[in-house]
């Protein structure tokens, strides 16, 4: 990696010279708003504000990478988010929802977040950054991250074109991942080195809790613990609209099929005897852990944007990473990695046949 | 306005007719011992030919399999399996061509991830056992009807599917 060492103010200058420099023409990064922090898309630089504190607040709103699905002008955008965001941007890049030339991807370094609405609440003792530690503690007061990220094993910023990581003493690094990033950073005149953080036994040590944490969540494990699972769910399908890979332009659940009325709703219900209402509740959960199966990021953006609190971190991430281990494919990591539908092996999978 | 009611009354009417329908077929179906559905849905060029062999070289095997004739493996929307076993029948069978020998070169190479991305799905909740992919050629109408065979004991074996007697 080509990278350079700033101090937390720099990184100020950085993005607004993003902009000057027109390595891109309009960046999204968080911003503190009261005590919490939200997305704005700045295109004049002289409304960027200093990303600090903002940026490496433990608070999870959207997927940025949902905002910008569906970008296909060439003009470039610049997004600053934490790695799952990035990750789920580099398949919708994949999936040709975005142009890779017209995206500069830009990851954080993640510990963990909170729902925003959380955040917020405890600003006073989350403060505007977390490390393990600090999880833990405020964990026992009851204060606990989302269980996507206690579930997360990529959390460090190496996916992208350009990651800042943290480093001690109120030190990022910037660097470039990508072809395209170290261009960026080099418009910005910044001398670049090759730098490395070793971060290997870190990073073991989160993918091994990650792992431990997420075979020790709850799960359904048949038809019955399933319908249980579901059973406030009220098929409001806000899940897909907030799941950043979920992005056909016309879902099947919103087609005469999927979402039947009148005479094709008492058609299902003859064809059954009974069903429950609305319907297409168990179809459409299966259905859409089979269309994410491959690209999901386990973001968590589903479940909490679940009105009906229902914990879909044990559904959809879960099961997608079943999915994954079976194409040895992890999503967001490589953008000229196939997609594991659009390609194949000669001889592979015969035991999952049958 | 007009156009939509319109629609109800269409569909009301297939309605009737469909329930005249079902009522025959609820009369077929065996009192007293499990008889498992299958619904197979098999690729024109080997095993929907291959079934066709074993039936008229008189191959015996159990009539629990309702086939529908895909024109190649890869046209399975892994939908279809959601939505067959939701419907109710035990199990689904999906036959295409050996790999290697798919008239559309590659439709089968796809169909086996997606089969094996469904199957990992269902295996969470214990219904991958009530999916099976088969590769049978259309001189194989033997192993067609063993492949049934088979299938129909394991089903019978496994019970009715669970999610036949639900509200869902
Ligand atoms: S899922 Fe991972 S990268 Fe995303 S917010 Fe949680 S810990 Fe951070
Ligand atoms: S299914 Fe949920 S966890 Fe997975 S990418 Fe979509 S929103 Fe994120
Ligand atoms: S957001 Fe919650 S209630 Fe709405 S469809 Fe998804 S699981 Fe069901
Ligand atoms: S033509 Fe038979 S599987 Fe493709």
């Amino acid at each position: 990696m080509k990278g350079t060492e700033l101090k937390y103010e720099d990184l100020e200058g950085l993005f607004k010279g993003l902009l000057d420099k027109k390595a891109v023409d309009c960046l999204i990064l968080p911003h503190k708003v009261g005590n919490n922090v939200a997305y704005m898309m700045a295109t004049d630089k002289d409304r960027i504000e200093p990303p600090v504190p903002a940026i490496f607040a433990p608070s999870f709103s959207v997927n940025a990478a949902n905002i910008v699905k569906g970008w296909t002008i060439p003009e470039k955008i610049g997004i600053v988010a934490k790695p799952c965001e990035i990750r789920a941007a580099v398949e919708l890049i994949k999936l040709r929802q975005m142009d890779k030339e017209s995206v500069l991807l830009i990851s954080v370094d993640c510990s963990g977040t909170y729902k925003n609405q959380d955040y917020a609440d405890h600003y006073g003792e989350i403060g505007d950054w977390v490390d393990s530690a600090k999880i833990e503690e405020l964990k026992g007061k009851g204060i606990a991250i989302r269980e996507a990220c206690e579930i997360c094993d990529n959390r460090f910023a190496d996916v992208g074109d350009i990651g800042i990581a943290r480093v001690d003493g109120e030190k990022v690094l910037v660097a470039g991942i990508t072809d395209m990033g170290i261009e960026a950073l080099s418009a910005l005149e910044l001398s670049l080195e090759d730098k490395e953080i070793e971060r290997q036994e870190e990073k073991e040590k989160i993918a091994a809790d990650a792992k431990k944490k997420e075979e020790e969540l709850p799960k359904a494990s048949s038809v019955e613990e399933l319908e249980e699972f579901l059973r406030d769910c009220i098929v409001c399908k806000n899940c897909r609209d907030m799941c950043p890979v979920c992005y056909c332009k016309e879902c099947f659940f919103d087609q005469p099929l999927g979402n039947p009325v009148g005479g094709d709703l008492l058609n299902l219900a003859e064809l059954r005897g009974a069903i429950a209402v609305p319907a297409n509740q168990l179809m459409y959960h299966l259905t859409r852990v089979y269309h994410v199966s491959t690209t999901c990021v386990g973001c968590g953006a589903c479940e909490d944007a679940c009105p009906k609190d229902i914990p879909l971190t044990r559904f959809y991430p879960v099961i997608a990473k079943k999915v994954q281990e079976i194409f040895e494919y992890v999503p967001g990591k490589d953008v000229e990695e196939p997609l594991p539908f659009v390609t194949y092996e000669e001889e592979e999978l015969e035991d999952k046949l049958r | 306005m007009e156009k939509r009611e319109r629609g109800i009354l269409l569909e009301a009417e297939k309605f009737k007719e469909n329930k005249g329908v079902k009522k025959e077929k609820m009369g077929e179906e065996a009192k007293g011992e499990f008889e498992p559905k299958i619904i197979g849905f098999t690729c024109n060029w080997c095993t929907y030919a291959g079934a066709d062999l074993a039936g008229t070289s008189r191959k015996k095997y159990p009539p629990n399999v309702r086939l529908i004739r895909l024109m190649c493996s890869g046209r399975l929307d892994p939908m279809f399996v959601l939505k067959v076993l939701l419907n109710g029948a035990d199990a689904v069978f999906i036959g295409g061509c050996h790999p290697g020998e798919c008239h559309y070169i590659k439709g089968n190479f796809y169909a086996r991830r997606r089969i094996a991305a469904i199957r990992t799905i269902l295996k969470q909740f214990g219904l991958d056992n009530r999916v099976r992919a088969e590769w049978c050629s259309a001189s194989e109408g033997d192993k067609f009807a063993r492949i049934m065979k088979e299938m129909a004991e394991d089903i019978k074996k496994l019970g009715p599917n669970p999610m036949r007697g639900k509200i869902l």
